[in-house]
């Protein structure tokens, strides 16, 4: 910042000289004079000029720049940061799906690994450039010369430096001057104060200080315990004029947010709630016993057509409503219903069929047998802790009534989930009669499949195929 | 214009003209010996279906990679005359030489018309008859738009186009050699521009046709724009090894100058780069989306031996060229230059291969082989048509008026 | 000076011919090294005119209200904008594609243009690199403001979070949108300040005050001008132009990544990058010449900024503005070639359904309007330049508001159609965004070099040279 002052307080010691400086008014003349001081021997010079001129560095005997080979250096290293910054946070650190694209480097990671690239090639290009030129550098003793102002305007200047090894004040000031340049001067030590003015010293003293107060008080607000309550800047946001669940409110008489059914309203999916076809048993017929719910499920599983129960080991039920403390536990008496309410004609066998593999196969497996390709998945990466789906040939499921099976569909069981909010209940009464098909397909006798279809049999000596295929013909109602 | 050149110097070599024979019967050997292995290698017993599938995809690749290159050239012309370049005055010639095959290469294209006409759908799928067609989509664009009428129609009318703006703009460009008169160049120059209009709707639609309806179901609206860049990228290496062997024969020696090298090798860079970056926003946009409408065209092209194939595309069309003529020091040395220049014709062809012969069926060996060879067959065939046009031409518009810019420019930096 | 005194003269002579074989001059007045210095320097120099204060007024006015509603924003929430389901994207999208396609023509003319060896670009680089950087902040302002929650915008870069656990999700084109953006804005911001430091060092060594001169010495980093500096500056500038030209493709092409890697008909069309850029260089083109227009005559820069550089302008904005009317008829032939049922009535839906007037503005002032530029004398005529440029704006914001709108308001679901309101937040933020502009804009004018003068220098000489070496007199210097 010393170059503007006025250079009129010259001390009285000689101040030293760095060099001689010629000034031109063409570029022309100047090459010519870079030439020859050149071809004289001299490589400490420098030109200055207002714009580059081309030619100068062959004049001078400039050598080509290494910045090229620096920018890329930095592009490679841009490009390997953005690749594997992709990598390391969503491929590797915290890998979650997106859309099913796969983690790692992809085709989506090429805008980015793209546009790091250039931002570091451009900046070291930028920063690079400052650095070899070794700017910024305020002070500079060619300032020293008044006219040198034009140097950046319409004058062309050559400078020698005292430093060349060739250097003589005499002999250098006789060559320039033989070059016939516009003036010539001796660049002399730049003599005024190089400190800054104090008042600018304390502005940007005060200018740290303001910055430095808004990463203190976040620091102090991140790091500090206070028990003084938030400041709202978003109150309507922070406090929204609404009331949750199980809050108290002085609106209603009764004191309570939540309102119960008005009288002589229907709520919906509520009619549903009414018919066996939705739920697979009759709520009609709903009792309520005192039994212990082993007893009760092994009264369930005794079909209406009054064969033995078999015996099977308790399971679980969540059909238990309320909670009683007494030992004796009351729980509905669940009167499933036995017969299909929907024809087993081949379209909803077809319906039965096409659900069953989309949605039950992925555990069950195509043939029922608790073998499908989850299961498989999870058996061979649990190493034994996988509990295997159920088998739907066991005796405890086919021996269950048609409602029990659909009722298992819509709410899930054990580990499976409900699907009513997949398939409609029609969709799981096709479920249910293609479950049934297949169940019967495994005790199917010769006499079962229809004449003209027995030479398909003899064709191949497998007795019975585990494909849901071969039961696609044969009849089959509930019991 | 007091330029001093030997009238020699700018003509063909005479061992080139001498050789076109030769070049030609090798280039039909090439292309029929390779047709035929193509054939032979797919034929499975009497069913000839697969065969004549790989064929027709085989010639339609090997043609439209040669053709590409007159593209090329042609666009080069219109777009010299639209931004009024100087640089390029004294390598333009070439370039209208080359555009000027385009008649001969047309003749090329009518196989494909008469094999559309005797009711093959080998090639194209559309021209099956309708009742055989199961996709609706395709049988209800062929109807109209892809029936083989309408098909016909609009390809006589782009060879029609192509052919009348090239042949004027070469007459205006040989009249100029004879009286000087610049304002043959203000005229060109005028009609550059709408021309140029007319010559990207065509070429965006020719490749709509020619290519991009082998696979009737496909559409891409950038398939255009990726036509296009590959072929200026092969023209550009075109005009390079040209150039070069032009050069050591003796010809256009201080015509054509290192940074006529310098910028045609910075163009085949830039295209090179344009390329990638048209079929890169090609890829991801339909890898994204992974709408299955679009994404069979890529899994045709992932499947049936042709997966190392198609992922090499990245090799050898993008990473080699590009590190390789990146360097400034390459593309000031022809030697050099003209080495990345053979690659990038390689690439080309390579491309069009992708492009083309995934869809002709699995990839092996042999039918590839017949392919490369009828590559380099076609690749012989239009170096004769080149060398014919080019006898009595002079290679170098000499009364150009920009020619003195063109021979005494420098590259400033890059 | 002599020369200035004939400048006035010469006002407006026609240099847009161009004989083949003579190049017209680039710059008139028979200028000399001197005169361009004055010329450039006068604007910051002289006092500024009194239409300087009348609009800088107006437009820090309009800025100011600009930020107040951006902290209205913030504190009702995005609310009060018309964006509402099924239009969640509207205007706040549509401003920031608008902006982000002005702000393509600074660093398209500093960059691409300069490796097409194109020297009239340097009476016109400078303005145009300080409008993208401007319109640059216009834009980055949009997303940060829709984001919601505009104070935590942070959480979009990815940097080791003790409080999130998580990283950005790179794999989404919004965040290549950040960082496409983001490398842009501060590429052309080094770029652009690359471009001034010469200039800067004039500033200062003409400057009379201690504190300007003390203030542009800090700021041109205490550039001399040594031969050797300007080697490494050159190289260096020539490396950035060598990386921001394939940027300035990348960023439209990431910012049409947005729509198109969606599955929404209308939006999902591969031809989007390349059309997006064209569209891009388009309106920033629009914009730099409805700008340098009034700016030149203001500030008496005719002679440096001629008929010719306007008459080029003018000729990529036909040329771009054709290439987008191409990617129309393109998508539209596309969209019926598909059978596609989707895109068929996306496409037929914005021509003549309820947003039809839109799509019809869009293509009259982006087809039809740019056509007119066949014409000589309109394209050398500076008023109707502008009148064509501000129609050609108009249109590209229309075509954002089509691409975002139709496609959203109509998308798979039938019983989610809706028509988009925009309420009157929507429009005065987008006239406020104007004012920051024109704010950032007049400031550069009064403070910076608005002309690259050692640019303009620099091709002086390379022309004199060539005539000179023609003749033979110099020709030993090379």
């Amino acid at each position: 910042m010393s170059e503007h002052k006025p250079r009129k307080s010259i001390e009285k010691k000689m101040p030293k000289a760095f060099g001689w400086m010629a000034e031109y008014q063409d570029e022309n003349n100047l090459l010519a004079a870079a030439r020859k001081v050149r071809d004289s021997g001299y490589t400490k010079t420098d030109a200055f000029t207002p714009f580059p001129v081309h030619g100068i560095d062959e004049a001078l005997g400039i050598k080509p720049t290494i910045l090229p080979f620096i920018v890329l250096c930095a592009g490679f290293t841009g490009l390997a940061t953005a690749l594997l910054m992709q990598w390391w946070t969503n491929g590797f650190d915290y890998k979650y799906i997106i859309s099913g694209k796969p983690f790692g480097i992809t085709p989506a990671s090429i805008p980015i690994a793209f546009e790091l690239t250039v931002l570091f090639s451009a900046f070291t290009a930028f920063l690079g450039m400052i650095a070899l030129n070794s700017l910024p550098k305020f002070s500079n003793p060619v300032f020293t010369n008044p006219r040198f102002d034009r140097a950046t305007n319409d004058r062309f200047f050559l400078f020698v430096e005292a430093t060349d090894k060739y250097y003589n004040r005499e002999s250098v000031k006789e060559l320039l001057g033989g070059t016939h340049p516009d003036s010539l001067d001796e660049v002399l030590e730049d003599t005024t104060p190089s400190t800054l003015p104090q008042p600018i010293i304390l502005a940007l003293l005060l200018l740290v200080v303001a910055g430095l107060i808004p990463g203190m008080i976040i620091l102090n607000m991140r790091a500090g315990f206070s028990t003084a309550p938030r400041f709202h800047v978003f109150f309507d946001m922070d406090f929204q004029p609404k009331k949750k669940a199980q809050q108290q409110t002085t609106i209603f008489v009764d004191g309570r947010t939540m309102r119960p059914q008005v009288a002589g309203t229907i709520a919906r999916g509520q009619l549903e709630e009414q018919d066996p076809f939705y739920l697979g048993y009759d709520p009609s017929k709903l009792t309520m016993s005192n039994d212990s719910p082993s007893v009760l499920f092994v009264s369930l599983q005794t079909p209406a057509d009054g064969k033995p129960p078999i015996a099977v080991p308790p399971a679980t039920k969540d059909e238990k409503t309320g909670g009683q403390p007494p030992a004796t536990p009351v729980v509905p008496v669940l009167p499933w219903i036995v017969k299909l309410p929907i024809e087993a004609n081949e379209d909803n066998m077809k319906v039965g069929k096409l659900k069953f593999e989309t949605y039950c196969s992925a555990c069950h497996g195509y043939g029922g047998y608790g073998d499908g390709l989850v299961h498989k998945r999870a058996d061979a990466l649990a190493q034994g802790y996988w509990l295997p789906p159920t088998s739907l040939h066991i005796d405890r499921v086919s021996k269950q009534p048609v409602g029990q099976i659909f009722n298992t569909i819509t709410k899930g069981q054990g580990k499976m989930a409900s699907y009513a909010s997949s398939l409609t209940p029609k969709e799981r009464w096709s479920i249910v009669l293609y479950v049934r098909a297949l169940q019967r397909s495994r005790n199917a006798n010769i006499d079962d499949v229809p004449v003209e279809s027995r030479f398909l049999l003899d064709e191949d000596p497998k007795p019975v195929d585990p494909k849901p295929e071969s039961t696609n013909s044969v009849e089959v109602t509930s019991k | 214009m007091n330029l001093n050149y030997d009238k020699a110097s700018i003509e063909i070599p005479e061992s080139w003209r001498a050789k076109a024979p030769i070049i030609l019967s090798a280039g039909l050997i090439f292309l029929v010996v390779g047709m035929a292995c193509c054939f032979m290698a797919t034929s499975k017993g009497g069913d000839y279906t697969q065969a004549l599938k790989y064929l027709t995809h085989s010639y339609l690749a090997n043609f439209f990679y040669v053709f590409s290159f007159t593209l090329g050239a042609l666009f080069f012309i219109l777009v010299q005359f639209l931004t009024r370049a100087g640089w390029s005055s004294s390598i333009r010639r070439l370039a209208e030489i080359l555009m000027m095959t385009i008649p001969y290469l047309a003749l090329l294209f009518v196989p494909i018309l008469v094999m559309l006409f005797a009711g093959s759908s080998a090639l194209y799928g559309w021209n099956a008859d309708p009742k055989d067609m199961e996709n609706s989509v395709i049988a209800s664009k062929a109807t109209f738009f892809l029936s083989k009428e309408f098909f016909t129609i609009r390809t006589i009318a782009y060879f029609t186009i192509w052919i009348l703006t090239a042949s004027w703009f070469f007459r205006l460009s040989r009249q100029q050699d004879e009286s000087g008169d610049t304002e043959l160049s203000s005229l060109r120059q005028k009609w550059s521009g709408p021309l140029i209009m007319v010559f990207a709707l065509s070429v965006s639609f020719a490749a709509f046709d020619w290519l991009m309806s082998i696979d009737a179901d496909w559409y891409s609206t950038i398939f255009g724009v990726y036509v296009f860049s590959g072929s200026m990228m092969g023209f550009f290496a075109l005009m390079i090894i040209l150039c070069m062997l032009l050069q050591n024969a003796g010809k256009v020696q201080k015509l054509v100058t290192v940074e006529h090298f310098h910028d045609m090798g910075k163009f085949l860079f830039g295209f090179v780069m344009f390329w990638s970056y048209i079929a890169f926003s090609q890829l991801v946009l339909i890898w994204y989306a992974n709408i299955p409408e679009e994404t069979f065209w890529y899994q045709v092209r992932l499947e049936g031996g042709w997966k190392a194939f198609s992922y090499g595309i990245i090799l050898v069309h993008f990473i080699i060229p590009f590190l390789f003529l990146m360097s400034r020091h390459i593309r000031r040395s022809r030697t050099l230059l003209a080495t990345g220049a053979a690659w990038v014709l390689f690439a080309h062809w390579y491309d069009m291969t992708f492009l083309v012969m995934p869809n002709a069926g699995s990839a092996e060996f042999f039918p590839m082989v017949g392919h490369l060879l009828g590559g380099v067959g076609m690749l012989c065939i239009f170096s004769a048509i080149f060398i014919q046009r080019a006898t009595g031409v002079p290679l170098v518009a000499m009364r150009d008026p920009r020619l003195p810019e063109a021979l005494s420019y420098a590259n400033p930096i890059l | 000076m002599a020369t200035i005194a004939s400048n006035f003269n010469l006002r407006e002579i026609d240099n847009t011919d161009d004989i083949p074989g003579r190049r017209a001059p680039l710059i008139t007045g028979n200028q000399s090294y001197a005169s361009v210095t004055d010329i450039v320097c006068r604007v910051a120099e002289d006092p500024q005119p009194m239409l300087w204060y009348i609009l800088f007024g107006f437009s820090s006015l309009t800025a100011v209200m600009f930020l107040s509603l951006i902290g209205f924003l913030i504190l009702k929430g995005v609310g009060i904008w018309g964006n509402m389901n099924p239009v969640f994207w509207a205007w706040p999208i549509v401003n920031f594609v608008f902006w982000v396609g002005i702000a393509h023509a600074g660093t398209l003319i500093s960059a691409i243009l300069f490796l097409f060896r194109q020297n009239w670009r340097t009476s016109i680089n400078r303005a145009a690199e300080a409008m993208t950087i401007f319109a640059v902040i216009c834009a980055g302002i949009y997303p940060g403001i829709h984001v919601g929650r505009a104070w935590l915008a942070f959480w979009l870069l990815p940097y080791p979070s003790l409080n999130l656990w998580m990283w950005p999700q790179f794999r989404s084109p919004l965040l290549w949108d950040v960082f496409a953006v983001g490398t842009y804005a501060s590429v052309s911001l080094v770029f652009w300040y690359m471009g001034m430091i010469p200039d800067l060092a004039t500033y200062r060594d003409r400057s009379k005050s201690p504190l300007r001169r003390m203030i542009y010495g800090l700021l041109c980093l205490g550039w001399t001008g040594s031969s050797r500096h300007w080697l490494r500056y050159e190289k260096a500038y020539t490396l950035l132009a060598a990386f921001a030209a394939p940027l300035v493709l990348s960023v439209h092409t990431v910012v049409s990544f947005d729509f198109a890697v969606s599955q929404v008909a209308g939006w999902h069309t591969t031809i989007f990058p390349p059309y997006f850029v064209a569209g891009a260089i388009f309106s920033g083109f629009a914009m730099v010449v409805t700008l340098m227009v009034p700016a030149r005559s203001i500030y008496k820069l005719e002679n440096l900024i001629t008929l010719r550089h306007l008459d080029n302008m003018n000729k990529i904005i036909l040329a771009t503005g054709s290439l987008v009317g191409l990617a129309y008829a393109t998508e539209f032939f596309m969209a019926w070639y598909s059978q596609n049922q989707y895109e068929y009535f996306t496409f037929f839906n914005r021509a003549f359904g309820p947003y039809w007037w839109a799509y019809w503005t869009m293509v009259t002032c982006n087809v039809i309007s740019p056509q007119l530029f066949w014409f000589k004398k309109l394209r050398t005529s500076t008023f109707w330049m502008v009148v064509i440029c501000i129609f050609v704006n108009i249109g590209m914001w229309f075509e954002r508001f089509v691409i975002t709108v139709t496609s959203l308001s109509r998308d798979f679901l039938p019983s989610s159609w809706g028509y988009f309101r925009p309420t009157m937040f929507d429009g005065l933020m987008f006239f406020g965004s104007f004012g920051v502009f024109l704010t950032l804009f007049l400031l550069f004018c009064r403070y910076l070099p608005t002309i690259a003068m050692s640019e303009v220098k620099g091709v002086m000489s390379a022309v004199s040279h060539a005539a000179h070496s023609k003749d033979g007199t110099h020709g030993q210097n090379h």
